[in-house]
C-alpha cells in the first residue's frame, strides 16, 4: 500500500514537471511581453533594458531552472502586467473562482442526482422524458452561448439578477466571500448554472442509466418481493449502490469545473482566476500563465492521486494485489 | 428576516443616485504610476486623478492646468511656465515648483515610459516659487502639446512611500494609490477588477459636473458589457461593438454616442527589402506604380459601408482632420480597379505577383474583416495576396523581425500634431537618433529626413505648415503608405447623460452630467 502511494506520487511530480516543461515552451509562441508592457513612444535602449530586468534575455533552461526553483518556494514572481507578486493576485483571486466551483458542483450534484433518480423510477412517464430531452440541450450547448442566453432572459429582459461581476463581497481577512450579501448571491445564481449545467446533466444521466441497471438486480425485486415501501426500495437499496461511479466521476469533474470556470468567467467578468488567466494571455503576462497552469495541474494531480488512493481502499481486490508487488 | 431581504432587493433595485457613475472599459490600465504606463487607458484614468502643468479642452485644444501662462523663452531656447498657487495634493501637500522639477526628473528617468517627451530637454530650472523653466536643445514649438499628459506628482509623497522612480517590471507603491491635485481622487483600486473615485474637494477649479462618486470596472466581453448596459447596470459602456450599435441606438434608456478617433488606419510596404517573403524575384512594392495600384485596388468608402457599418470616415494623410498640422493639400485615392490593373501592367507585373498580406485579429476595431475585405480586392485587380491575422502579441515581434511584405498598422499621435507620424513612421529608421522606431518597411525620402527637423523647430505656424504640406503631397505622391480610415469611437450611455468625447478617447469625468 504504502509503496503504492509512493509510487504514485513520485508519478506526479514528474507530471508535474512535464506540464511545467510543455508549458514554458509554448510561451516563447504566445509572442513578446515587452510589445504590452511599453508605450508607442519607447526607445530600443528602453526596450533593452526592459529585457534585462526581466530575465527575457535568459536562455529557456535557465528560465524555466529559476522558474521552477522559485515556485519550490510558492514564490512565482511578479505579474508583467499588474506589477504585483503572482501568488498575492492568485490568493486574491482564488475565492471567487472557489465560491462558484463550489456552489456549481452543489447544483450538479444534487440536482444530478435528484433528477436522475426520478427519470429512472419514472422511466416512460412524459416529464421524465421531457427532463431526458431538454437535458440534451446542457450536454450540447456550449457553456458561451447558454452564459449569454441566461444574461439576456435574466439581466436584460425580466431584469431579475445581475448580468455580471460577483456583488458585494465580505472580506474575511483571508477570505472574500460572496454568501453573505443578497447582491453577492444573486450574482453567484447565473454563473453558476452555466458552469454547473454541462456536469449536472453529465451526472443526471449517469445516475439514471446505474439505476436503472440496478433496479433489475435480484436484491431489488426481493426487496420488492418483501413488501418493502417505494421509497425505501429505490433510495436505500437502490441509489446507495448507484453511487460508487457517481462519487468517482464527480471528483474528477470537480477538477474540471474550477478549470474550465475560464469561459464562464469571462462572459460573466467573474473576478476569478479563470478571467486572470485570459487577461494573463491577451497580455502575454508569462509568470501569471505559468502559476496558473501549474496550479490547475496539481490540483488535477492530486485529484486523480486521490482517487487511486480511494480506490485502493475501497476495492480490497487492489489492496491484495499491491502486497504481493 | 423576509422583511429585511425584500428591503435589501428593493433598495438594490432603486435606480442609482444622480451623482454616481457606473462605467466599464475593455482593457483596465495596467499602472496607476503616471510614468510606468504610456497608454491611452492608463492616461485617461490618471487625467481625472493627475494633473499636468497643461491639460486638453473640449476640443482638445491646450489650456492651462497647472500652470497660468506659459511663454517661449527668448529665441526658443525653451519655455517659461508660471505655476498656479494655493493647489493642494489629496493628501494635503502644497504644489510647488519642487515638485515640477522632481515630476520632470521621474517622467525622464530611465525607468519610465514617458522619457521620450523630455528627449531634447537640456535642463529645467525653477526660477522663482510659481516660475519654472525648460530649456531645450533646439528650439521646440510643440513642447507644450507633447507634455499635456504629463503629470505633477509630489515629491515629499513619492519619497516618503519609496516611490521615486517608477518600476514597470516590480511595480511600487505609486502602482497602486494615486496622489494627485485633480478632480477625483481614487478611493478603491482593484486591479483588473475595479477602481473606485470620488471627487476632490479641495480642487481648484469650478469646470465641473455633478458627478461625485465612480464606480470603473473592466469588462473584457464586450457582450457582456452591452447587456449591463441594457439592464441598466451600466451608466457608460467603452466601446460599443459596431455590430451592436444599432441595437443600443434602438433602445430604450440608453444612448449611443460616436465619433472619430485620431487614429488612422493604413497599410504598410516593404520598401527596403530586397526580395518578399513569399518569394519570387525581387520586391515590386519597390516600384510606386504597384504601392500607386494597390491604393487604387481598394475599395474604402465601401469597407467604411459594410465592414465598419458608416461609422469610420475615409484618411487622406497619416493624421486625421482637425489635428494640429492636417494638411489641405492632399485628397483620398479613388477607387479604380481598372487603373490599378492598368498601372500593374505598366510595371511588369499584370499577371499579378504573390506576397505575404499579415494583419492583427485583436488590435483595431473589426481589423480581421477589413483585412478580409482588402484581401479580396487585391485579388480583384490580379494580386496574389497570402493573408494571414494573428494576435498582436505576436504581431509587432513579427513586423520588428522583418517577417512581412504588406501589413495593416494604426496610428494614433500622442502628440496630436502631423510630427508625431513623420517621426515614427515616416523618418529613416536610425536607432541612436531615435527616428522611424514603427517605420517597419524602411520607408526613406531624404527630403523627408531634410524637412522632419525643420518641422521640429519651426515656430512660425505658416511656415510650419507649408514645409508639412511639402512633406505630405511626397510621401502620398510616393504611397508610402496608404491611408485607409479614421478609426470611429462608439460609447455606449444612460440616456440623458451630458458626455464630452474627444478623438484621444479620454472619458474626462468632470465633464459628465448625470440626470436627475
Amino acid at each position: 500500500m504504502l509503496a503504492y502511494i509512493i509510487r504514485r506520487i513520485f508519478q506526479s511530480i514528474i507530471v508535474l514537471l512535464a506540464v511545467g516543461l510543455v508549458a514554458f515552451s509554448m510561451f516563447r509562441f504566445v509572442g513578446d511581453p515587452i510589445e504590452q508592457l511599453l508605450g508607442q513612444e519607447r526607445t530600443v535602449q528602453d526596450v533593452e533594458r526592459l529585457r534585462e530586468a526581466l530575465g527575457l534575455n535568459d536562455p529557456f533552461p535557465v528560465q524555466y531552472a529559476t522558474f521552477l526553483g522559485r515556485a519550490a518556494t510558492g514564490d512565482f514572481g511578479i505579474s508583467y502586467r499588474q506589477s504585483r507578486p503572482v501568488a498575492e493576485i492568485i490568493a486574491e483571486r482564488a475565492p471567487a473562482t472557489l465560491e462558484l466551483a463550489f456552489v456549481s458542483g452543489f447544483l450538479a450534484l444534487t440536482v444530478g442526482i435528484g433528477l436522475g433518480v426520478f427519470t429512472a423510477i419514472r422511466r416512460d412517464g412524459w416529464a421524465a422524458n421531457a427532463i431526458m430531452s431538454l437535458s440534451l440541450v446542457g450536454v450540447s450547448l456550449p457553456t458561451f452561448l447558454i452564459g449569454i442566453l441566461l444574461i439576456y432572459v435574466f439581466g436584460v429582459q425580466l431584469r431579475w439578477l445581475p448580468t455580471f461581476g460577483r456583488g458585494d463581497v465580505v472580506d474575511l481577512g483571508w477570505w472574500t466571500t460572496g454568501f453573505l450579501t443578497t447582491s453577492g448571491l444573486k450574482s453567484l445564481i447565473l454563473p453558476s448554472i452555466t458552469l454547473g449545467l454541462f456536469q449536472m446533466t453529465l451526472i443526471m444521466r449517469l445516475v439514471r442509466s446505474e439505476m436503472l441497471e440496478v433496479l433489475r438486480q435480484d436484491y431489488i425485486r426481493f426487496a420488492r418481493a418483501r413488501g418493502l415501501s417505494a421509497k425505501s426500495v429505490n433510495f436505500r437499496h437502490a441509489l446507495k449502490n448507484t453511487m460508487v461511479p457517481v462519487i468517482t466521476v464527480t471528483g474528477l469533474q470537480l477538477g474540471a469545473i474550477i478549470a474550465f470556470a475560464i469561459i464562464t468567467e469571462t462572459v460573466f467578468q467573474w473576478p476569478g482566476v479563470g478571467l486572470l488567466f485570459i487577461n494573463a494571455v491577451q497580455f502575454v503576462d508569462i509568470p501569471v500563465m505559468a502559476a496558473y497552469l501549474m496550479l490547475i495541474s496539481v490540483m488535477f494531480v492530486m485529484i486523480n492521486l486521490l482517487v487511486d488512493i480511494l480506490y485502493v481502499w475501497v476495492d480490497p481486490r487492489l489492496r491484495i494485489d499491491g502486497r504481493h508487488t | 428576516m423576509r422583511s429585511i431581504l425584500t428591503v435589501a432587493i428593493l433598495a438594490a433595485a432603486l435606480p442609482a443616485g444622480a451623482a454616481e457613475l457606473r462605467f466599464a472599459t475593455t482593457s483596465d490600465p495596467n499602472t496607476l504610476d503616471p510614468n510606468a504606463g504610456n497608454s491611452a487607458p492608463v492616461f485617461s484614468l490618471l487625467g481625472n486623478v493627475y494633473e499636468g502643468l497643461v491639460r486638453r479642452g473640449r476640443g482638445m485644444e491646450i489650456e492651462p492646468a497647472l500652470a497660468t501662462a506659459w511663454e517661449p523663452i527668448d529665441g526658443g531656447a525653451g519655455w517659461r511656465f508660471t505655476l498656479r498657487e494655493g493647489v493642494k495634493f489629496h493628501g494635503g501637500e502644497d504644489f510647488t515648483a519642487e515638485d515640477v522639477l522632481f515630476s520632470y526628473e521621474r517622467a525622464s528617468s530611465e525607468q519610465s515610459d514617458t522619457s521620450s517627451w523630455f528627449a531634447g530637454v537640456d535642463r529645467v530650472e525653477i526660477v522663482d516659487p510659481t516660475t519654472v523653466e525648460f530649456y531645450t536643445e533646439t528650439p521646440n514649438p510643440i513642447f507644450v502639446d507633447g507634455i499635456a499628459n504629463w503629470m505633477m506628482m509630489d515629491q515629499g509623497w513619492a519619497e516618503t512611500n519609496g516611490a521615486e522612480r517608477p518600476n514597470i517590471e516590480q511595480g511600487n507603491f505609486a502602482t497602486l494609490n494615486a496622489n494627485g491635485t485633480g478632480p477625483y481622487r481614487i478611493t478603491e483600486r482593484q486591479p483588473g477588477l475595479k477602481t473606485e473615485l470620488e471627487a476632490f474637494d479641495g480642487w481648484w477649479g469650478e469646470d465641473r459636473g455633478n458627478v461625485t462618486s465612480v464606480v470603473y470596472t473592466p469588462v473584457q466581453n464586450s457582450a457582456t458589457a452591452v447587456a449591463a448596459l441594457l439592464s441598466g447596470e451600466l451608466d457608460l459602456i467603452e466601446p460599443v461593438p459596431l455590430q451592436d450599435v444599432r441595437r443600443v441606438a434602438d433602445a430604450d434608456g440608453v444612448d449611443t454616442i460616436q465619433g472619430i478617433e485620431a487614429r488612422v488606419i493604413m497599410l504598410g510596404f516593404p520598401h527596403d527589402a530586397d526580395a518578399l517573403i513569399a518569394g519570387g524575384e525581387g520586391n515590386p512594392f519597390a516600384d510606386v506604380r504597384v504601392r500607386q495600384a494597390v491604393a487604387k485596388a481598394i475599395n474604402v468608402p465601401a469597407i467604411l459601408q459594410t465592414v465598419m457599418r458608416g461609422s469610420a470616415e475615409q484618411a487622406t494623410q497619416l493624421i486625421g482632420p482637425g489635428l494640429r498640422g492636417f494638411s489641405e493639400a492632399v485628397g483620398p485615392t479613388e477607387y479604380d480597379p481598372e487603373g490599378a490593373k492598368a498601372l500593374l501592367a505598366e510595371a511588369g507585373y499584370g499577371d499579378g505577383f504573390a506576397f505575404s498580406f499579415k494583419c492583427t485579429n485583436d488590435r483595431y476595431l473589426n481589423d480581421e474583416a477589413v483585412c478580409t475585405a482588402i484581401n479580396t480586392m487585391l485579388a480583384q485587380v490580379g494580386l496574389k495576396p497570402l493573408f494571414e491575422t494573428m494576435p498582436v502579441a505576436n504581431y509587432w515581434p513579427a513586423l520588428r523581425a522583418e517577417d512581412h511584405d504588406m501589413y495593416l498598422l494604426g496610428w494614433s499621435p500622442g502628440t496630436f500634431d502631423a510630427e508625431h507620424p513623420i517621426r515614427f513612421l515616416l523618418a529613416t529608421p536610425d536607432e541612436e537618433a531615435k527616428l522611424g522606431s514603427w517605420n517597419f518597411g524602411g520607408y526613406s525620402n531624404a527630403r523627408v529626413d531634410e524637412l522632419l527637423p525643420q518641422i521640429q523647430a519651426e515656430i512660425d505656424e505658416t511656415a510650419r505648415q507649408a514645409m508639412i504640406d511639402e512633406l505630405v503631397q511626397i510621401t502620398s505622391d510616393e504611397m508610402a503608405y496608404v491611408p485607409l480610415y479614421i478609426q470611429p469611437l462608439v460609447w455606449g450611455v444612460k440616456a440623458g447623460m451630458e458626455v464630452v468625447q474627444r478623438p484621444d478617447n479620454f472619458l474626462v469625468l468632470r465633464w459628465i452630467e448625470m440626470p436627475e
